[in-house]
């Protein structure tokens, strides 16, 4: 052996050393700067809140913005605001997205020699601008969607100063219809208000009220203040919907009219005929105009039973307060306006109008249609338009091919871009004036009278961006002369505040705006609506399927889709994320010879598009639908590009294979088309994170007929309940609470002994064995805590937008398509959607997702948040090897993710499946700069090969503890909210203190009837009780 | 402990011990010169393992998303070959131990290699705790080691347990693999020359062979049997309620214990065989590891294979009695769900394969041993597949089901596990005898002083 000295020694040892000390330190270093100056307002580690106004559509929810630092990282609903009332959708969840978006133009850019965008300063474009304005400012025109009520003013006047052609404004999928047919109708071009919190019966003509109808947010909390089942023994409002697929509204209504799409107008005038008749009689201007109603004819067109259409029909004319919503904008056919016409009318007959439908007096500003955007691409490819500014508005993407907008851009000698971040327009443009992110700029909404919201900066511009009415200004100013001094002087800010001149400026901005309570206004028929024609729309294109085109709650018109919460997190009805998908009917899909997933071609006169089956049996058999919103090709998410594919669709566009078709009044429609469908012999997995809608009788998505809950039916008490071998063929059916169109679809009794009385830790014996096992429970007892939850399934609508909150809140990792296909999404929340009780089937041996189990018709879905159910004997927190997991003293599994090593048996043992593993970086290497930006100081940043999972927003917990101790108080009931708790629209997450017998979980988790624990026979005693869903049953005629 | 007799009648009789020196020549001659074959499998075998060490150096650069794991099923090949594995380490202990109690001469012949394959099969097992977890470089957190922030682990994890079994299990087969090397790698030293003198030399611990070595060497053997011999049971057990301790429907069962020791002494003595019948082959060993005992191992193989099948039939009845909704699916999608293949190979492998030894002519005909007990270690290795992977793809929430399929990294590193053992093994069979001399000598005499073949074999 070779002598080794003590010099080499010394060696051998500070090279080990060496390399154990730089593979300690492999992370590169960071440097604190410290404030020089202390902002007076700012707390290291307080939040500071900003009242605002969101701008993702037409409604105008009030929004809190939260800000850390001086960055906003997350926004909540504004309590105070009439509209929202503190919930916020998932589109508006994620508008902080849109401020740290890695698709944002940083400055202004110009289209340089190369023909590629390059920088520009701004007086240089803005030079640019004024000076192909000055050749020809007739020659000029503006598109784009809603700035802002200022704004929009603004840029009227600034239209008019500069002597520009003229303005376009425009919305994919606006209420255009409807404001038609309430001129028609009533006299006044408004949009009608709905107010269903006090109805009995609402009849939804795929108005897709709860997803993407006039009002998604108000109409749910509305919805499920007409039927909480607390305040009406009855059940309250019963919801029946007609359309030709299950949408989430559907799924929670309690009758479905499978009816043929476009026969909504039909229907409701036979309806209103029925109504009419039930109530004695009507007269005048309106017997005129249900004279033409035919009851048979109408259930033929639309492909249902008389007796249907004659029992819901007696039934709107005995209710005491029927609303009927009109067809949501996706759903405008040819015959749009006659359609909406027949609601109104119907609403007119039940007596809704002046009592839950206002008409507002017609709102002066914007009138242009979709066929003045018709007519502006007829003058582009004239070439009579040299500048063509666009704002708000991603027209390239938006609009169908088959308009030629896309190819008359060719024409225009100047395409400016008024663009936050890069779409399809802003790429084709030559000039983009980059605008503020929502979150940094001024703003007001209008969006109804009485509600004024305000929007206002809430952190300095991260970019060389300018606001769009500064842009404006500064253009004006450069153009000189004349248009600099008829337009105001001073900023756009200068602007607003004399906007609102006439209200004490700084309390709206306090409270987010100013609102005022309006009476519900009625209105008097018009002479003229007599004189509307009902008909069945045309259908243009061959084909034995009809096209539907449909808006999802999560995605919409698309605006949105470069943000990657809203493509991760999957959509309710299909659990699809990250792609497009058609839906077909199950017969139509063995007519086709595919499965889910095969690629289908649909073709149209207008395009094809190829896109992944989803065969389900909640869809009619004659008809195709593809939801709107995927087929962007320019976005870092939006697109494939951050798959390394830039320019490649994510999913179709389905405006692709529509033509320009309008309605009567020259309104856009989308329900136009007949397609051929056909099958390609390809396939593409499907991103699709729920195998199966079987629940196979097992205790999750309870529910509990209205009659068994009310004590008119004596539940059934079974013993053997759950625990029975065979979930399919025991128990008796329910009876009365189910419709007939389901009957067969229930694995008998589910329980309904077990959600009555749920498992009793006072009272079993197994509970002092179990405190023995778990001595952590004891030390719970020393705490005056213990955090719960209640899920009631019964408000549950399946929105979604708890999942998205949930992720902004708490720094979820985006994983993106791949991993979404692989199913490793990280989500700590998810939604689950069982169809009835299902039965225990051999379907067990697929390898692939099951087989829908919906049935035209059949409205029985459970919508069922599924997250952490911090047992009280957890199976995670025995099995980890290092105490990763484990229970606090206030009864929270919690995890600490320093410690985890990433056994995964934790994930293993939970009969829940709610723990996520980090199979990668996600978070510090997958998040594009700047939007690390976005991320909750609160929350620890979890990195590779680690577990998580909910843990009930700890971080407000503790928040909210260290208020109490200051004030020497315990946390009250109410002082903490959970993220997802807080935006949901319809109070169905309720979070508190169990040990407090006052709070409100307390209350419901001891004392509700319908409480349940998930997967009882476990006996894993969650904090999480669930309130089972009430079976209302069909409307009775 | 005297041995009880046994009826002997249709056993195959050993033949005559050949003499000391010609023992001494023929087990060492292994050992001397290599061929190319030799090297050429030492070097297929190391390049698998510098392969699956790419991978798994990936793995950890990129995160284990690299591998087929998906929600809900979050151990994989990884976990099954960890199991596999342990269940190979099985058979050395057996043999060395539990036979060694009971005297079964039989056992002398195939104990050092099967304590060998003991040895290097646990480290193979050992590396996949490493391989699986999420965040190897913090693996050490499961040792219980006394430190400033005052951290300590979970005496409740069936994965603490583990890390304890494996562990125990690892030191005690590498003491008595050692240990009974000590006086073979003393006839080792008394003829190598160069550095193998100077290894043997060190390892052999001067041993000369006096009466009074003998004699601690024997009781140490002894002793270290007695130790050994709870662990044959107990580690497998222990593996086995990672899974029974949890309440994953397929998992949570009582036979779980018995049901694996048996499961991993059968796979242990299948590769006992897969291993030695070539071995035996090359190296012209038929005078020391004879058709006998071969057959006393088909028989063990035939006894565990009917425990093994029995346990699967009771898994099915008990899932089928309980009455528990989740178990049942959970069996049924066992043999008709999408991984049918792996179920209907494993019962194919390890309960119908082995039957065949019921029939005394192909307990000794070497090439049905060799492939049924092929086929054994294939099915093993299946059942493993089967009870994780099925199990955890169908649990209690119908909604969060999903398909596993293993991915290139797991496969390549599942390869590399095999590369592992054997490079460990090839290099055995130069640097060590691979036949115990000393005990073969030892029954050679026992054999001359008794002048009677009645009783000796089969006594376990």
């Amino acid at each position: 052996m070779p002598e080794v000295d003590r010099r080499d020694f010394l060696k051998l040892v500070g090279v080990g050393a060496g390399a154990a000390a730089a593979s300690g330190c492999s992370d590169h270093v960071e440097q604190l700067i410290p404030y020089v100056v202390q902002p007076e307002e700012i707390t290291p580690g307080e939040a500071v809140w900003y009242a605002s106004t969101c701008t993702e559509c037409s409604v105008g929810c009030g929004l809190h913005v939260r800000t850390r630092e001086g960055r906003p990282i997350k926004v909540e609903g504004n309590p105070d605001h009439p509209v929202n009332r503190g919930a916020l959708c998932s589109r508006a969840q994620v508008i902080v997205g849109r401020t740290y978006s890695p698709d944002r133009y940083r400055g202004p850019m110009a289209r340089g020699a190369g023909g590629e965008l390059e920088p520009i300063s701004w007086d240089d474009a803005l030079a640019k601008v004024a000076d192909a304005i000055r050749k020809s400012p007739g020659a000029t025109q503006v598109l784009g969607g809603d700035p802002g009520d200022t704004a929009g003013k603004l840029l009227d006047r600034f239209v008019s100063a500069a002597g520009l052609g003229g303005r376009t404004a425009y919305e994919p999928l606006a209420a255009e219809a409807l404001r038609e047919a309430t001129r028609q109708v009533f006299g006044q071009a408004s949009q009608p208000v709905f107010d269903v919190s006090d109805a009995d019966l609402i009849i939804d003509f795929a108005g897709e009220m709860l997803e993407a109808g006039p009002s998604p947010i108000e109409h749910e909390r509305q919805w499920a203040e007409a039927r909480d089942i607390d305040a009406h023994a009855d059940g309250g409002a019963r919801l029946v919907y007609v359309g030709s697929r299950l949408s989430l509204t559907a799924g929670n209504s309690d009758e479905w009219l499978p009816a043929r799409p476009g026969s909504e107008g039909l229907l409701a005038l036979a309806l209103a005929k029925i109504a009419a008749g039930e109530k004695g009689g009507v007269s005048g201007e309106l017997a005129a105009a249900l004279a033409s109603a035919d009851v048979a004819a109408a259930a033929a067109a639309a492909d249902i039973p008389v007796a249907d259409l004659e029992r819901i029909g007696r039934a709107l004319g005995r209710a005491r307060n029927a609303v009927a919503i009109p067809p949501a904008p996706a759903h405008a056919s040819r015959r749009a306006v006659s359609a909406a016409a027949a609601v109104l009318l119907l609403n007119e007959v039940v007596g809704a109008i002046g009592r839950s439908v206002s008409i507002p007096e017609a709102a002066p500003g914007r009138a242009s249609s979709y066929r003045d955007v018709l007519a502006l691409t007829k003058s582009m490819q004239d070439g009579k338009v040299g500048v063509l500014f666009v704002h708000d508005a991603n027209p390239v993407y938006e609009l169908p091919q088959a308009t030629g907008f896309q190819a008359a851009l060719d024409d225009v000698g100047l395409l400016v871009a008024l663009s936050t971040a890069r779409d399809e327009t802003s790429e084709r443009a030559d000039l983009v004036l980059p605008v503020h992110a929502p979150l940094e700029s001024w703003g007001d909404r209008r969006p109804r009278p009485g509600v004024r919201g305000l929007a206002q900066p809430t952190f300095r511009p991260l970019y060389d961006t300018r606001a769009f009415g500064d842009v404006l200004l500064d253009l004006g100013r450069t153009l000189g002369g004349d248009v600099a001094s008829r337009l105001p002087s001073g900023s756009f800010r200068n602007v607003l505040e004399e906007a609102w001149s006439d209200t004490d400026f700084r309390a709206a901005l306090v409270r987010g705006g100013v609102f005022e309570d309006t009476p519900v206004r009625g209105a008097a028929l018009a002479a003229g609506a007599a004189r509307i024609e009902v008909a069945a729309p045309k259908m243009t294109g061959e084909g034995d399927v009809t096209l539907v085109a449909f808006a999802t709650a999560n995605l919409g018109d698309g605006r949105a889709s470069n943000l990657p919460w809203l493509q991760e997190v999957p959509d309710p009805v299909t659990s699809v994320a990250w792609d497009s998908w058609a839906e077909v009917s199950l017969n139509k899909a063995e007519a086709l010879g595919i499965e889910m997933g095969d690629l289908i071609r649909i073709e149209t006169s207008a395009g094809a598009l190829e896109v992944p089956a989803y065969p389900r049996g909640g869809i009619r058999d004659d008809v195709v639908a593809v939801p709107i919103g995927q087929g962007h090709t320019v976005g870092l998410f939006a697109s494939k590009e951050g798959q390394g594919m830039p320019g490649t669709a994510r999913g179709v566009n389905v405006t692709e294979a529509l033509p320009a078709a309008v309605d009567e009044a020259g309104g856009r429609a989308w329900l136009v088309e007949s397609a051929r469908v056909s099958a390609t012999g390809r396939h593409r997995r499907l991103p699709l994170l729920q195998w199966s809608d079987n629940k196979r009788g097992r205790q999750l998505g309870e529910a509990v007929a209205l009659a068994e809950l009310t004590g008119e039916k004596k539940a059934d008490a079974h013993g053997s309940g759950h625990g029975d071998a065979h979930g399919g063929d025991h128990g008796s059916d329910h009876g009365s609470g189910h419709g007939d169109g389901h009957g067969d679809a229930h694995g008998g009794d589910h329980g309904s002994h077990e959600i009555l009385e749920p498992f009793d830790p006072a009272d079993d014996a197994a509970d002092q064995a179990l405190a023995d096992a778990f001595p952590d429970e004891k030390s719970v007892k020393a705490s005056p805590y213990r955090w719960g939850m209640t899920v009631d399934l019964d408000k549950c609508t399946g929105c979604t937008a708890c999942i998205t909150a949930c992720y902004v809140e708490n720094n979820i990792p985006v994983v993106g398509e791949d991993e979404t296909r692989r199913v490793r999404q990280m989500a700590w929340l998810r939604l689950e959607r069982y169809i009835g009780d299902g039965e225990a089937t051999l379907e067990y041996g697929r390898a692939h997702p099951e087989t829908s189990r919906e049935k035209l018709g059949d409205v029985d879905v459970r919508n069922s948040p599924m997250l952490c159910q911090q047992c009280g004997a957890a199976p995670c927190e025995p099995v980890c090897p290092v105490i990763a997991t484990y229970h606090n003293e206030e009864g929270l599994n919690a995890m600490i993710y320093n410690r985890c090593i990433g056994t995964r048996y934790c994930a293993n043992n939970c009969p829940y499946k709610v723990r996520r593993f980090n199979y990668f970086d996600n978070q510090l290497t997958k998040w594009p700069e700047p939007m690390e930006l976005g991320l909750n100081p609160d929350v620890t940043v979890r990195g590779q090969g680690v577990m998580e999972k909910c843990n009930f927003c700890v971080q407000r917990i503790q928040e909210a503890r260290q208020i109490a101790k200051s004030e020497g108080r315990l946390v009250s009931d109410g002082d903490v909210q959970t993220a997802c708790q807080q935006t949901c629209a319809t109070n169905a997450i309720g979070f508190g203190n169990l040990r407090d017998d006052q709070s409100e979980v307390s209350k419901r988790a001891d004392n509700d009837k319908r409480r349940y624990y998930a997967l009882h026979v476990l006996n894993t005693r969650p904090a999480v009780t669930y309130l089972a869903k009430v079976q209302r049953g069909k409307v009775e005629g | 402990m005297s041995p009880p007799a046994m009826p002997v009648a249709d056993t195959l009789v050993p033949q005559p011990a050949p003499p000391d020196s010609k023992i001494n020549r023929d087990i060492l001659r292994v050992m001397e010169g290599t061929s190319f074959g030799y090297w050429l499998l030492l070097l297929i075998s190391i390049a698998s393992v510098g392969m699956a060490g790419g991978i798994w150096t990936y793995q950890v650069y990129e995160g284990l998303g690299i591998a087929g794991y998906t929600h809900p099923l979050f151990w994989g090949v990884y976990i099954v070959t960890f199991v596999f594995w342990v269940g190979i380490a099985h058979a050395g202990t057996l043999i060395s131990a539990i036979l060694y109690l009971f005297r079964a001469k039989w056992r002398n012949a195939i104990n050092r290699s099967a304590e060998a394959m003991t040895v290097f099969a646990v480290l193979t097992a050992a590396q996949f705790l490493g391989i699986h977890v999420g965040r190897m470089w913090k693996a050490y957190f499961i040792l219980p080691y006394p430190n400033q922030r005052g951290l300590w682990v979970n005496f409740k994890s069936p994965l603490m347990w583990d890390t304890f079994a494996i562990t125990t299990y690892a030191t005690i087969s590498i003491v008595f693999f050692y240990i009974g090397l000590i006086p073979d790698l003393a006839i080792a030293r008394d003829r190598a020359t160069g550095w193998r003198k100077l290894l043997y030399t060190a390892l052999a611990l001067g041993w000369q062979g006096t009466s009074r070595q003998w004699k601690s060497h024997s009781r140490s053997v002894l002793h270290l049997s007695g130790l050994a011999t709870p662990l044959v049971l107990s580690v497998h057990s222990v593996v086995s309620w990672d899974f029974a301790m949890s309440i994953v429907p397929g998992w949570h069962a009582t036979i779980f214990a018995p049901y694996f020791v048996a499961g991993a002494i059968f796979s242990g003595f299948a590769m006992v065989l897969t291993v030695m019948i070539p071995v035996r082959r090359i190296y012209r060993l038929e005078a020391y590891i004879t058709d006998y005992h071969f057959e006393n191992m088909a028989r063990f193989l035939l006894l565990t294979s009917l425990i093994v099948g029995y346990s699967y039939a009771i898994e099915y009845f008990i899932a089928w009695y309980s009455g528990v909704e989740a178990e049942q699916s959970a069996f049924w999608l066992r043999a008709f769900g999408p991984y049918w293949i792996s179920t209907w190979t494993m019962i194919a492998c390890n309960c119908i394969g082995p039957q065949l030894f019921w029939f005394k002519r192909l307990r000794t005909h070497i090439p049905t041993l060799f492939v049924v007990s092929t086929f054994i270690n294939i099915g093993m290795w299946f059942e493993r597949y089967v009870i994780i992977i099925t199990s955890l793809s169908r649990e209690y929430d119908p909604a969060v089901w999903g398909v596993y399929t293993p991915s290139w990294a797991e496969l390549g590193i599942f390869v590399g596990s095999f590369g592992f053992f054997s490079m460990f093994f090839i290099m055995f069979l130069k640097l060590f005898p691979v036949i115990a001399i000393s005990e073969v000598k030892e029954l050679a005499i026992h054999e001359k002083a008794h002048g009677d073949h009645g009783h000796a074999p089969a006594e376990a």
